[in-house]
């Protein structure tokens, strides 16, 4: 096995764990166990709300879609069946909602202001490329559509696969991967300078 | 058929494609080996997986601002305080039912079972952790102390509830109990008109404070 397997093996070792812990959650959850859903809400509540972030692009709507998701879960944790991992089941029903709520509020809005920015570094000139950089980065993000930006962040910051993120979009992985492709380039071309500024 | 670029394709383009998921791990074996022998020979893909690098990067130094949510959920949640109720109260709750189209004698009766009923009730609910201890910072104000109680006849609709609640003045901060009894807050000075407002409702069947004042 090399390095590269090594890691994978020892990934999935630790996750293991953790999803057999989130599925007896589950499980107490449909018995109407209200202390195992809010430990559920409170480990899914962070990684929803950044989803639900980039793909509403309305501050106001996040907490309200999230907890719409989590009612789901609440009141559907029988319809689980254990066929994906929680976490895809989650999500998916995650983005419909999100969804949804766009066809309500359609015009998407520009706010930097949904993000928090880290303290300025020791130095200050480095500090102002970052800002610079993040700000391209969210203006571009803001620009794509809700599809685009779903897969983005599915990609870049929860680390999921081109499959899963098919499951969670209900798209083919072909769609996916399309659809990346066209968001990095439109990413790319928000960038400021060359890509040799970047490297 | 495939139809994103690169699909059907030259090694180039399936590589670059796949090039997000191998920056960050989320490749099997086939398709990492497919990019890392496309790597060895392409700067452009070596270049962009910099790129790829770098934006995971720096996207992942921004934090959402969203307030954590539970306690409005929790809120929203009736079911688990009437399951989690020990069946001890049901032939208490079955007799205050009753007693409601019955003669006035048995009222009465069922009227000290209320009595007790209303007490332990009120006991188990303060017993109970209460959501604001899961208070985060910078989230929803916590929901003020349960000081008066108020039960409502049977067949009440929930926007007759809603009306009555209103009228008064109070606020919903529990309930429902097992016996259907629902836990208010007022303020101190608008007490005695909450409850002779809710008192004159003709859907409510009790309504009194709970926390030792006399209105």
């Amino acid at each position: 096995m090399n390095l590269q397997g090594a890691i994978k093996a020892l990934r999935a070792e630790t996750a293991r764990p953790a999803e057999c812990g989130e599925r007896e959650l589950l499980a107490r959850v449909e018995q109407r166990d209200i202390q195992a859903f809010e430990r559920l809400y409170r480990m899914y509540q962070p990684r929803l709300a950044r989803f639900l972030t980039h793909m509403l692009q309305r501050p106001q709507l996040v907490e309200e879609v999230l907890n719409d998701t989590m009612m789901v879960v609440w009141q559907g944790a029988g319809n689980f069946r254990g066929e994906s991992k929680l976490s895809t089941w989650i999500f998916a029903i995650a983005y419909r909602k999100a969804l949804k709520a766009r066809r309500c509020w359609p015009d998407p809005i520009e706010d930097e202001a949904l993000h928090s920015r880290p303290s300025p570094g020791p130095g200050a000139d480095q500090h102002i490329q970052h800002q610079k950089l993040r700000d391209a980065l969210v203006g571009a993000m803001a620009r794509l559509s809700a599809e685009h930006r779903a897969v983005v962040d599915l990609t870049y910051f929860h680390d999921l696969g081109y499959r899963e993120i098919a499951e969670i979009v209900g798209c083919p992985v072909d769609t996916v991967k399309t659809r990346m492709f066209h968001a990095r380039r439109r990413l790319r071309q928000a960038l400021p300078g060359d890509l040799g500024d970047w490297v | 058929m495939a139809n994103f670029p690169g699909a059907n394709e030259q090694p180039h383009d399936e590589a670059e494609a796949l090039l997000p998921w191998y920056a960050t791990g989320q490749l099997d074996a086939r398709d990492r080996a497919i990019v890392e022998n496309h790597l060895q020979d392409c700067a452009q893909c070596q270049q962009q997986l910099f790129v790829e690098r770098r934006i995971v990067d720096e996207f992942g130094t921004l934090v959402p601002q969203v307030e954590n949510g539970w306690v409005k959920l929790r809120a929203s949640i009736k079911a688990p305080v009437q399951s989690q109720r020990p069946p001890l109260f049901q032939p208490l709750v079955e007799m205050w039912r009753g007693a409601v189209t019955r003669p006035p004698v048995m009222g009465l009766v069922a009227a000290q079972a209320l009595f007790l009923l209303i007490g332990g009730g009120v006991l188990l609910s303060l017993e109970r952790p209460q959501v604001t201890q899961y208070h985060a910072l910078g989230s929803a104000p916590a929901p003020a102390q349960a000081n008066m109680i108020v039960m409502f006849q049977e067949n009440t609709t929930e926007q007759q509830m809603r009306d009555a609640l209103e009228a008064s003045g109070a606020s919903l901060v529990g309930g429902p109990t097992a016996a259907d009894a629902y836990l208010l807050h007022v303020e101190a000075n608008g007490r005695t008109r909450a409850i002779a407002s809710l008192q004159s409702d003709r859907h409510v069947t009790l309504a009194q404070p709970i926390d030792g004042s006399t209105g």
